[in-house]
């Protein structure tokens, strides 16, 4: 396998921004979905009413994560074609499963005493959940998304082989034309790209956890 | 049995010893109580007579032999010595069976000898073998797991106990009837009994021999009685509590405060007071109380040998906590 | 009506386009077995590997804490890394090129990540007072280690065996591209030659496997687990 200097900062600075581009949108969007889905049903399932659905929602969720995202576009093919929007849905559905875990295991994490003494003191159940259970199980949620984002970047990048674009698409040609600076660079990128937004997902975790429980 | 040597102990990043420069022995058949405020050092002691700590300086001796040198390494040592711990740590995984047999598995005892064994251990500790030997521990009462600590500790017939605050994690009633049940054992086992408390009322209770920390010292060693008597300074006395003289009269036996006498005085069998001899003089003053008296007789089984009047324990008493009235 | 004409035509749509692939299956019968067992094949080995060198890893950082730090900082940045890139990146190696041996280590360090996470987190879950107990009463370091630690890890370390099986399972799929022959075949030139009967019979045959193997690993876990553990809620 070949690997040029120029060529590699030639791929990192010119080819690259449009494909890096293309998979931040890859991985927001199905983060995004991904955590508007998972996040409410996962703390309905904490709810008196709907805890016996539990066990069966999560095994759906688990599937999710369980067959591979290519397989996912495989199977909606016939409804989504190839494509952008094939790539997202299968992404979305495989960001599905650790925010939706986390988001329980955080929300069943908070401390028996707290939610009896706020109950006490007179808060129905909806005022309970947004200012007693959902913050403190902050950092464990964001820990799920975080694993999310990860997990999202790396898979996005099969997004190239279905037509969806994204950082995949250099890689694949660095392997299609044996160019290892294609595929080193894509490497990068996308690990930065999983890095930074690792970071800034701290940030805001740090932000929306009240004070005593920061590390 | 047990001697400590000058033993020292310096955690490494400290200054202060942990333990400063103890000597002391405890006797064979004895329990011996370390108490004292929370990081007095009373728990590093323990844990360096089974070596799960080593001493930085001094030495301790079972029988004699340094600890140091005792068998071919700490394992075997302690597989000889009970222990028993405050958050008990029973082997979630495994049933209570299991768990109590766990030394004498160690040490390789015969599976015929083993069940048997167990069946008397968890009968001995109050529990029902049949109901419990195959249960978990997390299917257990706090006060059910603790008397399986003690099974446990008890499995291989150790001639030596440590207990760090056994009882320390139930509640006040369950713990003073576990301390009652654990001193009828102890009259039968007269194991050498090393026991750790912060209750100065647990250690008086339990104690043969009570040794009081402070800060890593010694600062005074006695029987119960000695040291209610005679505390040698103001932590003692402090620790001891305001009511230093009342305790003592719990120990003390009716039959040492005796004023003695021929006949009744006609008060005494006129409300019938009467208590025996071996009664703690508490029980006199219970009496005086339930009986609006002044006066009790007391008895020797079968003959009256005197009176305890409630002057003579209020003497009593002011001469031993007099100095803070 | 109106609605039982659209479930009707939905319901031939569904048969056209989906039941093709089982004909497909049964047209290819041999080259479906092939690429099964070379799909599980790899796996297995993956597998092997993976618990041999993961738990033992694992069981050291949980004893030799200064080591965690390094391991799951380098653990975190593999599993960043994604299939394809690191694919690519061992064919680069001149030794390793394409094929089987390339694929088995780029996937054996993706089983890094959760084997080494779940065999410490295990291993730290047991408390400190059940340890002190062990010593004190005289077990040796090795003693504790296998009677205490490990069975009372094990449940959370056999979860791990199972994610990583799982998702060893699907990033297999893409080994197909560095010259795998595994069932990720039919889905990649499925997709080159838009043959939906060949994506979807190479999607539903790695999904069944990934769903049965999930399900089975789940019965075992759960048999394997003591009951005095059972109650342990499951993170």
């Amino acid at each position: 396998m070949e690997f040029e200097m120029d060529r590699f900062i030639n791929t990192l600075i010119d080819r690259s921004p449009p494909h890096a581009l293309e998979h931040l949108q890859l991985v927001l969007i199905p983060l995004v979905i991904a955590f508007i889905i998972a996040f409410p049903v996962a703390v309905l399932l904490t709810r008196q009413r709907f805890i016996k659905y539990t066990d069966r929602v999560m095994a759906f969720f688990n599937m999710g994560q369980t067959i591979p995202p290519l397989a996912v576009i495989a199977i909606f093919f016939p409804f989504l074609g190839l494509g952008r929007t094939p790539a997202l849905f299968a992404l979305t559905i495989y960001a599905l499963l650790p925010i939706a875990r986390n988001t329980l295991a955080g929300l069943k994490g908070v401390p028996r005493e707290v939610k009896e003494a706020a109950r006490g003191m007179g808060m129905s159940e909806w005022e309970m959940l947004l200012r007693v259970e959902i913050p403190l199980s902050m950092p464990v949620v964001m820990a799920g998304v975080k694993i999310s984002v990860v997990l999202t970047s790396g898979t996005a990048a099969l997004g190239a082989l279905v037509g969806g674009g994204g950082m995949g698409a250099v890689i694949f040609a660095g392997i299609d034309f044996f160019r290892a600076e294609l595929i080193i660079a894509g490497t990068l990128i996308i690990a930065a790209i999983a890095i930074i937004l690792d970071r800034i997902l701290t940030l805001l975790s740090n932000m929306l956890t009240p004070p005593h429980m920061k590390i | 049995m047990i001697k400590l040597v000058n033993v020292k102990k310096v955690f490494p990043g400290t200054v202060t010893p942990a333990v400063n420069e103890i000597s002391f022995e405890i006797n064979e058949g004895n329990i011996c109580v370390f108490v004292g405020p929370s990081g007095c050092g009373k728990t590093t002691i323990l844990r360096m007579i089974n070596r799960l700590l080593e001493p930085t300086d001094g030495d301790i001796y079972i029988k004699g032999q340094k600890v140091k040198d005792l068998g071919v390494n700490p394992d075997q040592l302690r597989r000889e010595i009970g222990y028993v711990i405050q958050q008990i740590g029973l082997m979630p995984h495994r049933t209570i069976e299991q768990n109590v047999a766990l030394v004498p598995r160690l040490l390789k005892w015969p599976e015929n000898k083993i069940k048997p064994r167990v069946k008397y251990l968890l009968e001995m500790v109050g529990l029902e073998p049949d109901k419990v030997s195959k249960k978990y521990p997390y299917q257990l009462s706090g006060g059910m797991m603790q008397r399986v600590g003690v099974a446990r500790a008890l499995a291989a017939d150790p001639p030596i106990m440590l207990m760090d605050e056994p009882f320390g994690a139930v509640d006040p009633i369950l713990r003073e009837k576990l301390q009652d049940e654990f001193l009828k054992l102890q009259k039968e086992m007269k194991k050498t009994i090393c026991f750790v408390t912060h209750d100065i009322n647990e250690a008086i209770k339990m104690g043969d021999h009570i040794v009081i920390m402070n800060k890593g010292k010694l600062v005074q060693h006695g029987t119960p009685m000695e040291i209610l008597a005679n505390p040698v300074n103001d932590f003692v006395k402090n620790l001891l509590g305001v009511d230093r003289g009342t305790k003592l009269l719990e120990l003390t036996k009716s039959e040492e405060m005796v004023e003695r006498a021929e006949e009744i005085p006609t008060e005494i069998s006129n409300k019938n007071c009467f208590i025996l001899a071996i009664d703690p003089v508490q029980r006199a003053l219970e009496l005086m109380m339930k009986k609006d008296a002044d006066i009790v007789g007391v008895h020797d089984g079968n003959k009256f040998i005197g009176t305890i009047s409630w002057e003579n324990i209020k003497k009593h008493i002011n001469r031993i906590s007099g100095d803070e009235a | 009506m109106m609605l039982l004409n659209s479930g009707f035509r939905w319901f031939v749509y569904f048969y056209e386009e989906y039941l093709g692939f089982v004909s497909f299956i049964f047209r290819r019968f041999d080259q479906v077995l092939e690429y099964s067992l070379n799909h599980f094949s790899l796996v297995l080995t993956v597998t092997i590997f993976s618990l041999i060198l993961w738990i033992s890893l694992g069981l050291l950082i949980s004893r030799y804490e200064k080591l965690a730090n390094t391991a799951f900082g380098i653990g975190n940045i593999l599993f960043v890394i994604p299939s394809i890139s690191m694919f690519g990146v061992f064919i680069t190696i001149p030794m390793l090129g394409l094929g089987r041996t390339s694929a088995t280590l780029a996937l054996v360090l993706y089983a890094m990540m959760p084997m080494v996470r779940n065999v410490y987190r295990g291993i730290k879950s047991v408390e400190w007072p059940i340890i002190e107990a062990g010593r004190g009463m005289g077990m040796s370091a090795r003693q504790i280690l296998f009677q205490i630690q490990i069975p009372i890890a094990w449940p959370v370390i056999f979860a791990g065996i199972r994610i990583t099986v799982v998702m060893i399972t699907g990033i297999a799929t893409v080994a197909t591209y560095i010259g795998e022959r595994n069932l990720g075949r039919f889905i990649h030139h499925g997709i080159a030659r838009e043959s939906a009967d060949m994506i979807i019979a190479g999607a539903i045959l790695v999904s069944i496997i990934a769903v049965i193997m999930d399900y089975v690993l789940g019965k075992i876990e759960h048999r394997i687990t003591s009951p005095g553990l059972r109650n342990k809620e499951e993170l």
